[in-house]
């Protein structure tokens, strides 16, 4: 059996690890000081004797590449096999959960080379110390096709299967129904399947949360000792340091402390890499710190991690959450969070303006930074509507002379603080008197006036650290800056819709005085010239941003924002608190995560109000949306007959848009008036009742940047099902049969039998498993999408932008 | 292939005068600084040079030193052209050749040197403590068209026990005395020599049978045949660890005077060293740590107070340990308090211990099973 076993390594996945992740893979994250993750899972193929190892890697793989080099620290650098790094060929195919097997076709070579009749495929970011070979002992002894890894409730994405079988999968990669080992095993009918049950200790890091608590477990005697074992060590590339120096003043207790730090401060419960440096006064509890990094004098740090060459200013005082802790980037230089200075520029902010979901965005985050202590300042113009509802208590504070297009303009300033936040208010009789927000001719010149304007205005107003500005009407702030003596301010542009980008002759960039501009062509983009501008990018969840770096979502602005990968960020927007079903008003009865039982009350109003079947049986599928293309409506009406001529379902709609599919709609209505109820108009009726009555929310949209009614229904119990796109595939975690976790379901392509066959399977789960579906519901209802999380990592993200 | 500078470095000293330390290993195979062994500051210095031409010679207990070293990945000197080629003693038509002393051994492996070719060969030692850019000296060698180059450095102790240069205002070496009653200077060699090999050539096949030493004896004969030698002052810090009360010495100047060796700022002159594969240490719990370092892989629960630990050691709960330096893989039981000890590679040392002493001492397990057998 010796030798029969080759390991294909997966590193194709990103996970939610946030800025950690942002300039390197998972499998090169550092571990316990001195590793790197993928050390675990080379040190196990070692002391399995494996030779033939391929690692398939995403994305920036240079410090993985730089950290495995030939692979001789694991014996993989011979002559026969060896180690292979095998990148992607087609840099369009978008990443999903696992390796896919269209990934490894484009090496089908390495599979068929391989001498070895069983491929091992496992995962880089595994914290554990196994014997592959004693699962592929397993293997033979139950004749199976496949068999997988697991620890407890944890699927590890580790697989023994035999080369014959890999290479069929691989070889018809474009004719099969699942694409990964994951998929094969949970839907591929007559497959012989074993779990290999591992007994020791087994992490895998997938977030911020078990990568700090797998450290810290380290620190823990029992845990460390299944780990690091003599017979089996773990092996990893070579440094050199000097030993670890304590001065005077150290104070240690309970933590892992690396070659080349020096300590002179107190450190708790804590693992601390390599050249570390620790001063006197220094309290550090509770943290990963990464080496390089520097923690001066009288700072206070507990459950951070500090990524590389981090420097924690005196007298800081930095604290996360174990659940959330606080994440510094790499490089970064932290202080404290007080006193920081933003000033918000959007072309609308919920409650003076809204037309759609940015202005909720800026209400609530201002509002939100104001109440954590960050000063929060929004500019705005004085819309109609604006000086219509809230002219009396707004306050004149002076006006400004301001030249556009060699012509003299004159605005009025006014001020208003709405909940600490404090609005200023740009009055243009020329540019901004007009009944709607957008939808004009002059719409460019209007907002080409309006960042004059603004950019004119810091010379009058407090000063900033940061400007934060918000998609195109607010996307020539950079280069005014840039041209202005504010010079040198930082600033952020946050893209919420890149659909929309204010296309304009390029006159536009002299009409705001900007003479020195290099024209490409005729007609100029406002969101292009803030990406290639601002200093720092981000759009509104991880996975949009990477779906902007593929043509299919960034379209035209791809490149621009290929350019800029290194400064892009994408930030999760978070849902009200006063989204609540234990405390909202509006709903039938209330319930929380420990009295769901009450949902069923409002499940039973909802069908009364809707004027259908009132029944607890029926499976009610809810959505509330803008009916447009984007929201996925062609895969519904492609779908739907067959699903509801066959099942018992009643189906929900809330929302108003596109004449052509509402009447497509309505036709679907009439066929199946007893089964379906469309409330066609943003008012029709509450969004609560369908949030809280029904029994799944449905989005298949065809993109979604961030979503928010799917973090609603979360909240409500209503099980999300949704396409894993942009901040749906962030928020809704797919039910595993097998371990029984997520908290909604999901599909991957944008295909109308692919949503189908998701309701479907989430139809029976609803009919023939009730207690899988109330712990569905209980993790549904328990997940964290608040705004107070997603302000933290605004404020965090604004730390490291201005102290860089 | 031709090279411009071949390496000769002597590693085959016993040592005899570090008592137990070297008991089963040569001395430039010795502990230093918690992770190092003697050996690592010469190969650094090689590698930090950019001189990748070595050959090792050896002789005393080599296998340790030999495993250690291996093809010399560690530091950087595993190239394809050179590399470190180790220089056993042999037996050849003539008999046995054991090496008598230190110009005896380059004699024996003059060949290894031929067959570079080089213009200049340089003289090093294995068991010194010291980092230095060979550069420098080979080029004031070339500057000075110099024959040979003495490394020297200003003595503050007592210069008698060195070999003493007396230089001219050039630097050009008038007199060498080795371990002179009356010394003329305090410049002392440090062992170190760059030759040109034509030079170097001569002076071995011209030298008698009993010319074993380059100190006692191709020096003095050099000078005697007013062959061009310069002395050049190295100005950093350098220690001969031939005592175990100067190898405590110079482990402590770690601790006291971090801006002699400078190991803890190594980015521009690395010192490197063959890593243990062990996580980094664990401070279970302890009651203080001050003034010291610790390596890899211990498990600490007691007090360590000013002192040197390397990898793989236990400290159990209640022990005490102070201006000591504790060798790999020391398990120290409960409630022990050790004092001015260098601790050898290895010893176990069992509960209710003490080992508390005036003068530094060397403890090894035979030292261990006299105490027990005392206490019995």
């Amino acid at each position: 059996m010796n030798n029969n076993l080759f390991a294909v390594v997966d590193a194709t996945f990103k996970d939610n690890l946030e800025q950690l992740t942002l300039h390197r893979m998972p499998g090169a994250l550092p571990f316990a000081g001195k590793y790197r993750l993928i050390d675990f899972t080379l040190s196990n193929v070692r002391n399995s004797q494996i030779t033939n190892v391929a690692i398939f890697p995403y994305g920036n793989y240079r410090s993985l590449q730089d950290h495995v080099g030939s692979g001789k620290k694991w014996d993989l650098d011979r002559r026969r096999d060896g180690l292979f790094i095998l990148p992607p060929k087609n840099l369009y195919i978008s990443p999903s959960e696992m390796i896919t097997f269209q990934r490894m076709y484009e090496h089908i070579e390495f599979f068929k080379r391989s001498s070895q009749d069983y491929a091992l495929i496992t995962s880089a970011n595994i914290v554990w110390n196994i014997d592959y070979y004693d699962c592929l002992a397993q293997h033979i002894k139950n004749d199976v096709d496949v068999t997988e890894v697991m620890y407890q409730n944890i699927r590890l994405k580790t697989f023994i299967i035999s080369k014959k079988l890999l290479v069929e999968y691989i070889m018809t990669y474009d004719s099969l129904e699942y694409r990964t080992m994951i998929e094969l095993v949970e839907k591929a009918p007559n497959l012989k399947i074993n779990i290999y049950k591992h007994k020791n200790y087994t992490r895998t890091i997938t977030d911020t949360f078990n990568y700090l608590k797998s450290n810290l477990d380290m620190l823990r005697f029992d845990i460390g000792m299944k780990i690091f074992t003599p017979e089996r060590p773990v092996y990893s590339k070579e440094k050199t340091a000097p030993p670890a120096r304590y001065l005077k003043n150290a104070v240690i207790e309970n933590s892992m402390i690396s070659s080349g730090s020096i300590v002179d401060g107190t450190v708790i419960n804590s693992v601390i890499a390599r050249d570390v440096k620790i001063a006197k006064g220094a309290i550090i509890k509770n943290s990963f710190v990464m080496s390089n990094s520097v923690i001066e004098e009288n700072s206070n740090i507990n459950y951070c991690i500090l990524d590389k060459q981090t420097i924690v200013k005196k007298n800081s005082n930095i604290e996360g959450t174990l659940n959330s802790p606080y994440v510094s980037q790499k490089e970064q230089i932290v202080t404290s969070f007080e006193d920081l200075k933003v000033l918000f520029v959007a072309s609308e902010s919920y409650p003076f303006i809204k037309t759609g979901g940015l202005a909720d965005v800026i209400g609530s985050l201002s509002r939100n930074l104001a109440r954590q202590g960050v000063s929060a300042t929004v500019i705005l113009p004085l819309y109609k509507k604006i000086r219509e509802s809230f002219i009396e208590s707004l306050k004149s504070e002076f006006t400004k002379t301001i030249i556009y297009d060699e012509e003299r303009y004159k605005v009025r300033i006014y001020s208003y603080r709405y909940k600490k936040v404090k609005y200023y208010f740009i009055d243009s009789f020329d540019f901004f008197d007009t009944e709607n927000v957008y939808g004009y001719e002059n719409d460019t010149d209007r907002f080409a006036f309006f960042n004059k304007t603004v950019v004119d205005l810091l010379d009058d107003l407090d000063t900033f650290d940061l400007v934060h500005i918000n998609d195109w009407h607010a996307s020539l702030i950079p280069i005014l800056i840039d041209n202005s003596k504010h010079k040198g301010l930082k600033t952020l542009l946050t893209i919420h819709n890149i659909d929309y980008q204010g296309i304009a002759k390029n006159n536009i960039i002299k009409k705001i005085g900007i003479d020195n501009f290099i024209y490409k062509d005729e007609m100029i983009n406002f969101l292009e010239i803030g990406i290639n501008t601002a200093s720092k990018l981000s759009t509104v969840s991880p996975t949009y941003k990477e779906e902007l770096k593929y043509e299919y979502y960034g379209k035209n602005l791809t490149y621009s924002l290929l350019n800029r990968e290194r400064d892009f960020y994408g930030i999760l927007n978070g849902i009200s608190s006063s989204f609540d079903p234990q405390i909202d008003k509006a709903i039938k009865t209330n319930y929380s995560v420990d009295t769901f039982e009450g949902k069923l009350e409002n499940k039973l109003y909802l069908q009364k109000k809707m004027g259908l079947v009132v029944n607890k049986d029926k499976f009610i599928i809810g959505m509330v949306t803008r009916i447009v293309e984007q929201k996925g409506f062609d895969l519904i009406l492609n779908s739907f007959d067959s699903l509801l001529e066959n099942k018992d379902i009643q189906f929900i709609l809330l929302g108003a848009g596109d004449e052509k599919y509402i009447a497509e709609l309505e036709k679907l209505e009439q066929r199946f008036p007893s089964k379906i109820k469309l409330n066609i108009g943003y008012d029709a009726t509450n969004p609560n009742y369908i949030y809280s009555g029904a029994d799944i929310f449905l989005m298949p949209s065809r993109f979604e940047p961030c979503g928010l009614g799917q973090m609603i229904a979360l909240k409500y119990g209503t099980l999300p099902l949704v396409r894993k796109t942009g901040g749906l595939n962030d928020t809704v975690l797919k039910y595993d049969p097998i371990t029984k976790k997520g908290n909604g379901f999901t599909f991957n392509n944008y295909d109308a039998n692919e949503m189908k066959n998701g309701i479907i399977s989430a139809y029976n789960l609803y009919k023939d498993n009730k207690k899988d579906w109330n712990k569905l519901i209980e993790r549904a209802m328990k997940s964290d999408n608040s705004l107070v999380k997603s302000t933290q990592k605004y404020i965090e993200f604004y730390n490291a932008i201005v102290k860089n | 292939m031709k090279k411009k500078v071949v390496a000769m470095v002597l590693v085959g000293g016993r040592g005899t005068r570090l008592e137990a330390i070297t008991k089963s290993t040569a001395k430039p195979a010795v502990n230093f600084g918690g992770k190092y062994r003697l050996i690592d500051f010469v190969l650094s210095n090689l590698s930090n040079s950019g001189i990748s031409t070595i050959g090792l010679i050896t002789q005393y207990e080599p296998y340790e030193l030999l495993s250690y070293v291996e093809h010399g990945s560690t530091w950087d000197l595993d190239v394809n052209e050179g590399g470190i080629s180790f220089l056993t003693p042999y037996t050849s038509m003539e008999g046995e050749l054991w090496q008598k002393g230190t110009s005896h051994a380059i004699k024996q492996h003059f060949r290894f040197i031929e067959q570079y070719n080089p213009e200049y060969v340089l003289i090093l030692s294995g068991d010194h403590v010291y980092k230095m850019n060979y550069n420098l000296m080979i080029q004031q060698h070339i500057e000075s068209k110099s024959e040979i180059t003495i490394a020297s450095f200003k003595v503050n102790d007592d210069p008698s026990r060195y070999g003493i240069l007396d230089i001219d205002g050039q630097c050009k070496v008038i007199s060498f005395d080795e371990k002179p009653e009356f010394p003329k200077s305090n410049l002392a060699s440090m062992g170190i020599y760059v030759f040109n090999k034509s030079v170097l050539k001569e002076l071995l096949e011209n030298s008698e049978e009993d010319d074993v030493d380059f100190g006692k004896d191709i020096i003095p004969l050099a000078l005697k045949q007013k062959v061009d030698i310069c002395a050049y002052e190295f100005e950093g810090y350098f220690r001969d660890v031939g005592t175990v009360k100067s190898l405590y010495q110079a482990n402590m100047d770690l601790l006291d005077n971090p801006h002699y060796l400078k190991v803890q700022d190594y980015k521009d002159f690395p010192l490197f060293t063959k890593s243990v594969n062990l996580p980094p240490h664990h401070i279970v719990s302890s009651k203080k740590i001050t003034n010291s370092m610790i390596s890899d892989g211990c498990l600490i629960y007691g007090e360590i107070i000013h002192s040197i630990l390397s990898s793989g050691i236990i400290v159990k709960e209640g022990s005490i340990i102070k201006d000591s330096v504790i060798h790999p893989n020391v398990k120290i039981g409960t409630n022990c308090h050790i004092e001015k000890a260098i601790i050898v590679e290895g010893s176990v040392i069992l509960a209710d211990t003490s080992l508390v002493f005036d003068e530094v001492t060397v403890v090894d397990n035979d030292f261990l099973w006299k105490i027990g057998e005392l206490n019995e």
